[in-house]
C-alpha cells in the first residue's frame, strides 16, 4: 500500500481555473499541491512555437471588455495585451463568393434585418435570466425545452440568421444552435458582461469592443506558465488523477504520480472527465448525470504561417466569416505582434469539424488553405508551415471550447453544476456564470472556488 | 439530335501524378468540380464498371441528382465516365485527359475537360444548349483552377 502525501488542498488540473484557485489558496496560507495529467500547464491554453521567441495561440486566446478577472490577473503577472489585428476589411464567404466588408456584421441583406431583430431579442431575454440560477427564470422550462435553433427559425425568416449565428457558435460552442438549449444560450449571452454591464451577443461576436478585441503578448499560455512559476514547485506534471476517495475527515486523491491526502480537493477538470474519475463514495447520480451531459463541443484550430501577413497590404484584416458550406466557420489574423511572420487561423467547429475531422490530414489542409485563400488571396495556398490543434483529440480535454447544455439539462440538473460533493469542490470555465467557457470564466471560477474552500475549511 | 461537345483546356502548375490522384478519387468531386454540391455515393478510387452519385446545382437554387459510371481508365492520362440525371440532356459522357508539360521549369499538367451530350426538347433544347455552353466552359475552367489550387494547398506528398 502506497504512502499518501499530505496537503491542505489538492487541486486537480493545472489549467487556468485550477492554477488560479491554487494561487488564491496559497496566498491565503494553505499548503497546496496541483496535480496535472499532462506534461505541461495551461489546459486549453497552449502556445505553438513559431521560432525566434514568437508564438501563435493554438487554444483559447482572445480577451475583451468586461473580462476584468483575466485582464486583472494578466496585469498582475506582467502579461501585456495587444489588439487583435482589425485594420481594413473582413471578408464574407457565402455560396462560394467572397465579399469584403467593414465592421463585425457581414453584408447579407437577406439575413441581416431578421438577425438584427433576433439579436436584440436575445439580449432582451438574456437580461431576464437570473445568472446564478437560470433554471428559475420565469420561462425556464419552455426555453429549456427548445433548441436555440428552433427559436432562431421562429424569429427569423429564411436560414440566413441561423447560419450566421452558427458561424459564431462554431467557435464559441464547438457546436450548432441545434445542439444547445435556448435557456443555456440565453444564460451564456447574459454572462457576456460583468456585474455592472449586462451581457450581450454583440459583445460576444465583436472584435473591437468585444470578446475578440485583445490577445496576450507571449500567448495566453504564458498566464498559466507564470502562475505555475509563482506556485513554486507545487505543480506536479504527469499526474493524471484516477480516483478520489473521501470520508468525513479527509480526501485521498490517487494519481499516476502517487497519492495525496488533503482536507479539501478542487477538481478543475472538464466535467466529463470529472465524471470518469473513480469516486468513493460515488458522485451523487444527479451530478454524475450532469457532468456526463456537459461534454465539450468539437473544435480544432487550423493555422497557416507565412513569411509576412501579406493580406494587410491589400487592405484586409485576415478576418473571414464563412456561411454554411465552407470548411471553416470563421478565421482571424493570428500573427504575433511586430514585424514577424503572418499567421492565419481558422476554426473548424461543430458541423465543420464533423465534416472534416475524419478526412485525411492532407485533404483537410487543402480545404482549409483554400478557405483562407478565399479571404486573403491565393498566396494563402502556400504557407511555410501549417499546423492544427484538434481539441477533441486531447485526452485530458476531450473537445472545446466549452460545454453547451442540450435541452432539458439546465432545468433538470443545473443546480448540481457547482455544488461541492463533500470535501470536493468543482472549478473550471464551465462552472462560471460570467464568460462561461472563456478564460475570464476560468479565472472567476478558480477564485470563487478558492473562496468556497476557505469558507468551508475546518 | 446530334451530339454537343464542350471542351476546355488549361495548363496547371502541378504534376500529372497528383492531378490523377485527385481526379481518380470518386469521393472528391465536390471539392473541385463547379456545380457538384456533394458526392452522395462513391466507391473510392475509380474502378471501371462501378458508379458514384452526386447532387448537382442546375439553375439557381434548383438541384439534380446524377449517377456516373466509370467506363474507361487509362492511368494517368485519360478517364471516361457516362452520366445520367441531367435531363433534358441525354447520353452524357465526361472525359478527363492529362498530358505532362513543363511549367516554369517544373512539372505541370495540360488538362482537357470535355463533356459530350445530346440535348433534348427539340429546337427549344438546342436553344437552351446554345445558351448554356458559355457557362459550361467557364465552369470547366473554374473547376480546373480549383483542382490546381487544391493540389497546391495540399502541398507536396511528403507533407501528408
Amino acid at each position: 500500500m502506497s504512502v499518501s502525501r499530505a496537503a491542505d488542498v489538492v487541486v486537480v488540473g493545472a489549467g487556468l481555473a485550477g492554477l488560479t484557485a491554487a494561487d488564491a489558496l496559497v496566498t491565503a496560507g494553505r499548503d497546496v499541491v496541483v496535480l496535472e495529467a499532462r506534461d505541461r500547464v495551461g489546459g486549453r491554453l497552449v502556445n505553438h512555437d513559431l521560432g525566434d521567441g514568437l508564438v501563435a495561440e493554438a487554444g483559447g486566446q482572445f480577451v475583451g471588455p468586461t473580462q476584468n478577472q483575466v485582464l486583472g490577473l494578466a496585469a498582475e503577472l506582467g502579461v501585456a495585451t495587444f489588439p487583435t489585428y482589425a485594420a481594413g476589411d473582413s471578408v464574407y464567404v457565402h455560396g462560394g463568393r467572397a465579399r469584403r466588408f467593414g465592421g463585425d456584421i457581414p453584408p447579407d441583406p437577406l439575413a441581416l434585418p431578421g438577425l438584427g431583430l433576433a439579436m436584440a431579442r436575445m439580449n432582451r431575454l438574456a437580461r431576464t435570466i437570473p445568472l446564478e440560477e437560470p433554471w428559475t427564470a420565469r420561462h425556464a422550462r419552455r426555453w429549456d425545452g427548445t433548441t436555440f435553433a428552433t427559436w432562431l427559425r421562429r424569429v427569423t425568416a429564411g436560414t440566413g440568421g441561423l447560419d450566421l449565428v452558427d458561424v459564431f457558435l462554431g467557435s464559441a460552442y464547438g457546436a450548432t444552435a441545434a445542439e444547445a438549449s435556448l435557456l443555456f444560450s440565453l444564460h451564456y449571452i447574459a454572462g457576456m458582461g460583468d456585474e455592472h454591464t449586462p451581457g450581450t451577443i454583440d459583445r460576444g461576436i465583436a472584435v473591437a469592443g468585444g470578446a475578440q478585441e485583445l490577445r496576450f503578448h507571449g500567448g495566453s499560455q504564458l498566464l498559466a506558465v507564470r502562475l505555475a512559476r509563482r506556485l513554486d514547485g507545487r505543480v506536479v506534471l504527469g499526474a493524471p488523477v484516477r480516483a478520489v476517495e473521501q470520508d468525513g475527515r479527509s480526501v485521498t486523491v490517487r494519481s499516476d504520480a502517487g497519492a495525496w491526502t488533503a482536507r479539501h480537493v478542487v477538481l478543475a477538470v472538464p466535467p466529463v472527465l470529472a465524471a470518469r474519475v473513480s469516486w468513493s463514495p460515488r458522485l451523487p447520480p444527479q451530478q454524475e448525470a450532469l457532468f456526463g451531459r456537459l461534454a465539450f463541443g468539437a473544435l480544432a484550430k487550423c493555422e497557416a504561417v507565412y513569411d509576412e501577413p501579406f493580406w494587410r497590404a491589400d487592405g484586409l484584416n485576415g478576418q473571414g466569416v464563412f456561411r454554411a458550406g465552407s470548411t471553416v466557420c470563421s478565421m482571424f489574423d493570428n500573427s504575433p505582434p511586430g514585424d514577424g511572420p503572418g499567421v492565419l487561423m481558422g476554426f473548424l467547429g461543430g458541423r465543420q469539424w464533423r465534416a472534416w475531422a475524419g478526412r485525411p490530414a492532407r485533404h483537410r489542409r487543402g480545404a482549409v488553405l483554400r478557405a483562407f485563400a478565399q479571404v486573403a488571396g491565393r498566396r494563402a495556398l502556400r504557407p511555410r508551415e501549417y499546423f492544427e490543434q484538434d481539441w477533441t483529440a486531447e485526452p485530458w480535454t476531450l473537445g472545446g471550447p466549452t460545454a453547451a447544455a442540450a435541452p432539458g439539462v439546465l432545468t433538470a440538473l443545473g443546480p448540481w453544476r457547482d455544488r461541492p460533493f463533500g470535501r470536493v469542490h468543482f472549478a473550471g470555465a464551465e462552472h462560471a456564470d460570467y464568460w462561461n467557457g472563456y478564460m475570464d470564466g476560468a479565472v472567476r471560477s478558480g477564485r470563487d472556488t478558492a473562496r468556497a474552500v476557505l469558507a468551508a475549511a475546518d | 439530335m446530334p451530339l454537343t461537345e464542350v471542351s476546355e483546356t488549361a495548363v496547371l502548375a502541378v504534376p500529372v501524378a497528383r492531378v490523377w490522384e485527385v481526379i481518380d478519387a470518386t469521393d472528391r468531386y465536390a471539392e473541385w468540380v463547379v456545380g457538384v454540391l456533394e458526392v452522395t455515393d462513391h466507391h473510392g478510387a475509380a474502378t471501371v464498371g462501378r458508379t458514384y452519385s452526386e447532387r448537382n446545382r442546375t439553375v439557381g437554387p434548383l438541384t439534380t441528382r446524377s449517377t456516373w459510371t466509370v467506363e474507361r481508365i487509362d492511368p494517368p492520362r485519360r478517364r471516361v465516365d457516362t452520366g445520367t440525371g441531367f435531363a433534358p440532356m441525354h447520353d452524357m459522357t465526361n472525359v478527363f485527359e492529362l498530358e505532362p508539360v513543363q511549367v516554369d521549369g517544373g512539372e505541370g499538367t495540360r488538362f482537357t475537360y470535355t463533356v459530350r451530350y445530346r440535348p433534348g426538347l427539340g429546337p427549344v433544347g438546342r436553344l437552351i444548349d446554345r445558351l448554356q455552353r458559355p457557362g459550361l466552359r467557364r465552369s470547366f475552367q473554374a473547376s480546373m483552377r480549383n483542382l490546381e489550387d487544391l493540389i497546391v494547398a495540399e502541398g507536396p506528398a511528403e507533407t501528408a
